[in-house]
């Protein structure tokens, strides 16, 4: 019986619904699967402040999940963040067991990177993918200065779009899927809008093996 | 918002008496600490101002204005003498490439730079002591050979610096170009001889009528110092080569000033001259010509117009305005008359390829014009003379062989000035000199501590876009004017022309400055900072701090900043100073969480606590 854990830190309105993209989808995929899945957003976090760090939730097993009307992950075994800077905010390892995943979306490699994660002696692996890059250029990640001065933006402005990840959800998702197999490739693939995106991102991980043993407890 | 569920850091905890405070109270922000929403962290970084990287010397130029604006005159004063030794004098006679540079020129009209720093040279000068001192004697003699911009400006600041210094100067008076090249009316003489008791009052010793080669060797100078600044300058005047140069009434532009301004001259121009060459010296040489009893002067240039002409466009303008007359593209080719000058033989002339930079074509096949004078005044230039100087030390240039640091092979000898910068595309100007004076004068400092040299190779990121800094703050505004005496009478005296600012005039110009790229405690971002996080103990450049616990990175200060010295930093590039947080929205096992884990004990209880 497994029973698995993700965690998706995002930034409020700008990236919202990317990680919420992020989560449906997996969640969705394992339910095709056969498999009980659950997804969720974290209401304490004011995902609809401008920039305002946020969690979305996705737990995925082959049983009955027990604790579904718990609001938050306690313990992820895989950790997404949608904005790089994330690494350096918070405790976004609290909880995980031996032998997690650390996903980031960064131009910087996972070398650079793992000096600023807390607690990197739980993962077996840290992910990083450059998915704005591979998703569009233009998308607002690289515009954060215009956004700064268009602070009083309503909730859902990067909403418009009803499609499953247009932009850089997709190559985290293609993240999350080949480095941890919690879905199949062929069930999530056919849901995602930004098809070259999920297959770049599948081509161009750079993946750091951290703590084999880890994995094998 | 609420804390329910938060963990506060030690460090960020108050004590609130058992009530949360709202955010908008006093330290209700103190528990958000929302620096952890930062994706880019503002930074103050000062650029270097275009016209400070313009200016010859790297005058501090925004910073005086700065403190001119502010009233702080004195600290101003002393600001401009890191790096000048004459404010009185640059401020009058400087060619301004910081005002060429100064990004107001893009926007209305540049800064009246020289004219704020000859307001505070003149403060200088009416001090009864002046603001810097004499370095701390360190035993150690230089001799500084030729007492104009560049060898004053070496031996101020060696003296600064605690050397023993002494100038040799072959005129009668000391000065150099700054004496013999540039007219009373534009410098007077007072306000030099005030400039030279200055730089006697630093102890340095000034010997006249000394002439290296002649009165003192080159082995005794190696002998009795410790070090050598040879900065002689060009003293010699350049010919056109025409048939006939050496009749009588025919003079050369430097020797004319230079006599007029040691008080030697002899001349006596007669009522119609004509000056050959279209740059600043031939400018002050027609002005001149005036004042000397010419009734007609015109000048007669290789240039077809007068925007081609290597001239400050005011002097030239003045000029005109006092009734001297132009001829363009046309080179004197002979020089006739019966042992005096009479006429001048003109022909059509051009510049081969770029203009001043290239040789003259003179269309000999054309038929010559006569222009009929009684004098004749060149002004086409200078070279140095340097029979003294071993040959080893020569260039092809005919100038001093010296290398970037103007040190002469391996010797504790230099050079700075224009007997360096002719030919190398330097433009040679006061200011030039004084700043070549002034960095060769710390290499020497350096030889003699025997540290080694190296290059100033800083990269220095200069605004010269306005898109970087915000234009909302700075309303069009004219620049203020100088007062000129009128043409009419000034042509015919030797009163000084152009008439300094008013104290409110400097302050009212120095208030214009964009002050670009560096901080001027204008207090915006700390105004505009939403949170806030920006604090100051008071107002002054340098003293402001981001509180990085709090920073969100929203950019307002950054946008905001009308100089543009805050910027925006990706703060995944400081990999010190993590701001880890734990807030209401860290991931604690939050309120619910922890009502889980109850739940889940709850079985284990014994039912009277439930």
């Amino acid at each position: 019986m497994s029973y698995t854990e993700l965690t998706v830190w995002t930034r409020g309105i700008i990236m919202d619904k990317e990680g919420r993209d992020i989560v449906n989808s997996v969640a969705a995929a394992a339910r095709k699967e056969g498999k009980y899945s659950q997804a969720m957003e974290n209401y304490v976090d004011n995902p609809d402040r401008t920039n305002a760090p946020t969690r979305k939730y996705c737990r995925v097993s082959d049983d009955v999940i027990e604790n579904a009307l718990t609001y938050e992950n306690e313990e992820p075994n895989i950790v997404v963040l949608v904005e790089g800077t994330m690494v350096k905010g918070w405790d976004y390892m609290r909880g995980m067991p031996p032998g997690g995943t650390l996903i980031i979306n960064t131009h910087y490699s996972p070398d650079y990177m793992l000096r600023f994660v807390p607690g990197p002696e739980r993962l077996a692996q840290l992910v990083c993918v450059d998915a704005a890059k591979l998703a569009d250029h233009k998308w607002l990640y690289y515009r954060l200065g215009e956004l700064g001065l268009d602070r009083l933006s309503t909730e859902g402005a990067a909403e418009r779009s009803k499609l499953v990840a247009p932009d850089i959800a997709a190559p985290l998702i293609a993240a999350v899927v080949k480095t941890t197999g919690i879905v199949k490739r062929e069930t999530i693939e056919p849901m995602i809008a930004n098809k070259k995106a999920f297959e770049m991102g599948f081509e161009e991980l750079h993946v750091m093996p951290l703590n084999v043993a880890a994995v094998g407890a | 918002m609420s804390t329910k569920g938060t963990h506060i850091p030690e460090r960020l905890k108050i004590t609130f008496g058992g009530i949360t405070p709202a955010p908008t109270q006093e330290k209700g922000q103190d528990l958000f600490p929302t620096g952890n929403w930062r994706a880019i962290r503002p930074v103050y970084r000062d650029k270097m101002p275009p016209c400070n990287n313009a200016c010859g010397t790297n005058e501090k130029i925004q910073g005086y204005l700065d403190l001119v604006k502010r009233g702080k005159y004195l600290d101003a004063y002393a600001l401009i003498k890191e790096d000048m030794p004459f404010p009185s004098v640059t401020g009058r006679v400087c060619y301004h490439p910081c005002e060429t540079a100064c990004n107001r020129g893009k926007y209305d009209e540049a800064i009246s730079i020289r004219a704020v720093e000859r307001f505070l040279g003149d403060l200088g000068q009416a001090l009864k002591r002046d603001v810097v001192k004499a370095g701390a004697p360190n035993g150690k003699k230089v001799a500084v050979v030729g007492s104009g911009p560049a060898g004053h400006s070496a031996a101020y600041q060696l003296a600064r610096l605690g050397y023993k210094v002494t100038i040799l100067e072959k005129s009668p008076k000391p000065g150099g170009l700054n004496r013999g090249g540039i007219p009373v009316w534009v410098l007077p003489p007072e306000i030099l001889d005030r400039e030279i008791e200055r730089l006697q009052d630093l102890g340095v010793e000034i010997k006249c009528n000394v002439e290296v080669g002649k009165d003192v060797a080159w082995d005794d100078l190696k002998k009795n110092y410790d070090a050598v600044v040879l900065a002689v300058g060009l003293t010699d005047p350049n010919s056109v080569r025409a048939e006939g140069e050496d009749k009588d009434g025919v003079i050369y532009g430097l020797p004319f000033l230079r006599d007029i301004g040691m008080g030697t001259s002899k001349v006596r121009l007669g009522p119609r001259v004509a000056v050959i060459g279209g740059g600043n010296t031939a400018i002050d040489c027609a002005r001149e010509a005036l004042r000397q009893g010419a009734v007609e002067v015109t000048m007669i240039t290789v240039e077809s117009n007068q925007s081609e002409m290597p001239a400050v466009p005011e002097d030239l303008h003045d000029m005109l305005e006092e009734g001297v007359e132009l001829l363009h593209g046309r080179a004197m080719t002979a020089v006739h008359g019966n042992g005096k000058v009479e006429a001048l033989q003109l022909h059509p002339a051009r510049f081969s390829g770029a203009i001043n930079a290239s040789p003259i074509n003179i269309d000999r096949n054309a038929k010559p014009d006569q222009f009929f004078v009684d004098n004749v005044i060149i002004a086409v230039g200078q070279h140095a003379s340097l029979a003294w100087l071993p040959a080893e030390f020569k260039n092809e240039r005919g100038t001093i062989k010296s290398d970037r640091f103007g040190r002469l092979g391996d010797t504790n000898f230099f050079a700075a000035g224009d007997i360096v910068q002719l030919g190398t595309g330097q433009q040679l100007m006061v200011v030039n000199a004084v700043g070549d004076g002034k960095r060769v004068a710390f290499n020497v400092d350096k030889v003699l501590r025997g540290e080694a040299l190296q290059p100033r190779n800083i990269p220095v990121d200069v605004i010269f876009d306005l898109n970087r800094m915000n234009m909302t703050y700075f309303p069009h505004f004219a620049r203020a004017q100088q007062t000129l005496l009128p043409p009419t009478s000034r042509k015919k005296t030797s009163h000084e022309v152009i008439q300094g600012f008013s104290e409110e005039q400097a302050v009212e110009e120095a208030g214009r400055c964009f002050s670009c790229g560096t901080c001027n405690a204008c207090d915006n971002c700390y105004l505009v900072c939403p949170e806030p996080c920006i604090a100051r103990p008071e107002r002054s450049n340098g003293l402001y701090k981001i509180l990085i616990d709090y920073c969100k990175g929203c950019r307002v200060c950054i946008e905001e900043c009308p100089t543009g010295c805050l910027e925006g930093v990706p703060e995944l590039d400081f990999d010190t100073g993590v701001v880890r947080m734990d807030t209401a929205f860290a991931i604690t096992p939050g309120l619910h969480g922890r009502q889980a884990e109850q739940l889940q004990h709850l079985a284990e209880q014994p039912a009277k606590n439930i």
